[in-house]
């Protein structure tokens, strides 16, 4: 239902979740998540251009990690969102505080600015 | 079986109130449901709930010698966190009430006292009361998640209203459906000054007791800051700033509030991450309320809530709901949706606001079939009579 890859590009690490987040399996998403993200990690990118849905469950958990790296001074954002995904992140206000971008390479090339 | 019998501790410092009190609750007094002890200032009313661990709840007034109405409040859960307390205000002291719902009164009444009024009032809190200790003491021996989530289940059904204003100009009428294992939609309807009401509906993010007790402040903090507040953005932005105060669990709630008035019909709202309600016409046409962009509840403090107005007109009908409504799946995986509520009204333009709600129960539950229910569904309808007054 739910599949969480990563790759690095430089000091960025690129999170690919694809699939259905909900509270079914929100917390295998949190453990993915932290598992992915190196201590030397400069900045996360949450690619979510394969994910069909996601609850607010789910969302709570993309809401934690964010806070987690601003503590930590890492930078965060998410990019590639499907329609109805952008539409919950908008709906939520999440869009306010969660940087975000059409596709990987846009949020590279903000990371780097 | 015999009636419970509830003491209840009266704090004010007019003498005058006690025989009163006394005279007016009789019949309560006699058939053993109510007992009253006394007290004329803060200090008095902590010495008596010191000596007397048998009070259920307190109704005090606020101005009083030695120590008020709101230092009192914060005192009390230092004695006893479980006793509920009713605050008795000057007529239109709204900077007064928001204080006490905000420091954790379960509900207000005004001067001069109208004892039908505190009666229902009285009854309404040791209803909750009563339901609270069953969560209580049934959260002492979980033994499973299952049983916490009933607890849940029971304090999300307390807080619930379940009368509302059937007016010749308008009516509202709201009804939840709990999940097997989610737990976090509530409502809220709410008397405001001149006649205007406040409705509310909401959506917390976790499940379980710890989820319940979110909803619980939620609900507190939304009537507290509603009081007196015109402006429904800046009663969001005030709930969502004393939420962030004590949230260390990362929850939130989606959470719409708005204001009705029925003399021109308007509705004016703001919204916190929650889905627009409709405004469906006479003819049965509807169409989500204009996006007003506010940020989901109890995710970061100082954000501003914008609000918007919308007229209902006579004959039109608002309609608020959780996702439950439209994310709600048939065997096929398939949502309900949009579409399919728009239908709804479309084929039976509403005209009377239970029998909307209750047909759109309907229909999501004849789409549902077998699948189990995966999230709490709620709805609330406000119609505007035809005439419009």
């Amino acid at each position: 239902m739910m599949e969480v890859t990563s790759e690095r590009r430089g000091s960025t690490v690129i999170i690919n979740t694809a699939g259905r987040v909900d509270g079914s399996n929100a917390s295998d998403f949190q453990d993915a998540l932290e598992a992915s993200i190196g201590a030397e990690d400069g900045a996360v990118i949450l690619n979510l251009g394969e994910l069909d849905y996601i609850s607010s469950a789910g969302l709570r958990i993309i809401l934690l990690s964010a806070k987690n790296l601003r503590q930590r001074d890492v930078g965060f954002s998410i990019c590639s969102l499907s329609p109805s995904v952008h539409e919950l992140f908008i709906i939520s206000g999440f869009d306010q505080i969660i940087a975000i971008h059409s596709s990987p390479e846009s949020a590279l090339a903000a990371q780097e600015s | 079986m015999a009636e419970a019998s509830y003491k209840i501790l009266v704090v004010d410092d007019e003498v005058d109130l006690e025989p009163l009190m006394l005279q007016r609750m009789r019949r309560d007094i006699r058939s053993g449901r109510y007992s009253f002890v006394f007290a004329h200032n803060g200090i008095e009313a902590l010495e008596k709930l010191n000596e007397d661990d048998s009070i259920d709840m307190v109704l005090s007034d606020i101005n009083m010698p030695q120590m008020d109405g709101l230092t009192l409040l914060e005192q009390i859960p230092t004695v006893d966190p479980n006793i509920k307390s009713v605050i008795v205000s000057a007529y239109g002291d709204m900077k007064n009430i928001r204080t006490a719902m905000n420091r954790g009164a379960f509900d207000f009444v005004t001067k001069p006292l109208d004892f039908a009024d505190l009666r229902i009032t009285i009854e309404r809190t040791l209803a909750h009361l009563t339901e609270w200790r069953a969560a209580l003491a049934s959260r002492d021996q979980l033994v499973s998640l299952q049983k916490e989530l009933d607890v849940a289940n029971k304090m999300q059904k307390s807080i619930l209203p379940t009368s509302f204003p059937r007016r010749d100009d308008y009516e509202v009428f709201a009804h939840m459906e709990p999940a097997r294992n989610v737990g976090g939609d509530f409502y809220d309807v709410i008397n405001l000054e001149n006649g205007r009401i406040g409705l509310c509906i909401a959506d917390v993010s976790d499940k379980g007791v710890p989820a319940a007790l979110f909803m619980m402040s939620s609900r507190t903090l939304l009537k507290g800051a509603s009081i007196g507040c015109d402006n429904p953005g800046d009663v969001l932005r005030e709930v969502n700033d004393l939420l962030r105060e004590t949230n260390d669990t990362e929850m939130f709630v989606t959470l719409l509030y708005g204001i009705f008035d029925p003399a021109s019909g308007d509705f004016t709202y703001a919204n916190g991450g929650h889905n627009e309600p409709l405004l469906i016409r006479p003819d049965g046409s509807s169409s989500l309320l204009p996006r007003t962009g506010g940020i989901i509840l109890g995710v970061m403090a100082g954000m501003e809530f914008a609000h918007n107005t919308v007229n209902v007109g006579p004959g039109d009908t608002l309609f608020l709901y959780t996702d439950g409504v439209s994310e709600a799946m048939n065997v096929t995986a398939e949502e309900f949706g949009m579409e399919r509520l728009a239908a709804i009204f479309a084929e039976t333009p509403p005209s009377d606001a239970e029998q909307t709600t209750m047909a759109v129960f309907k229909a999501v539950h004849t789409f549902a079939g077998e699948t189990p229910q995966s999230d709490d569904i709620t709805c609330l309808t406000l119609h505007r009579s035809e005439s419009g007054s």
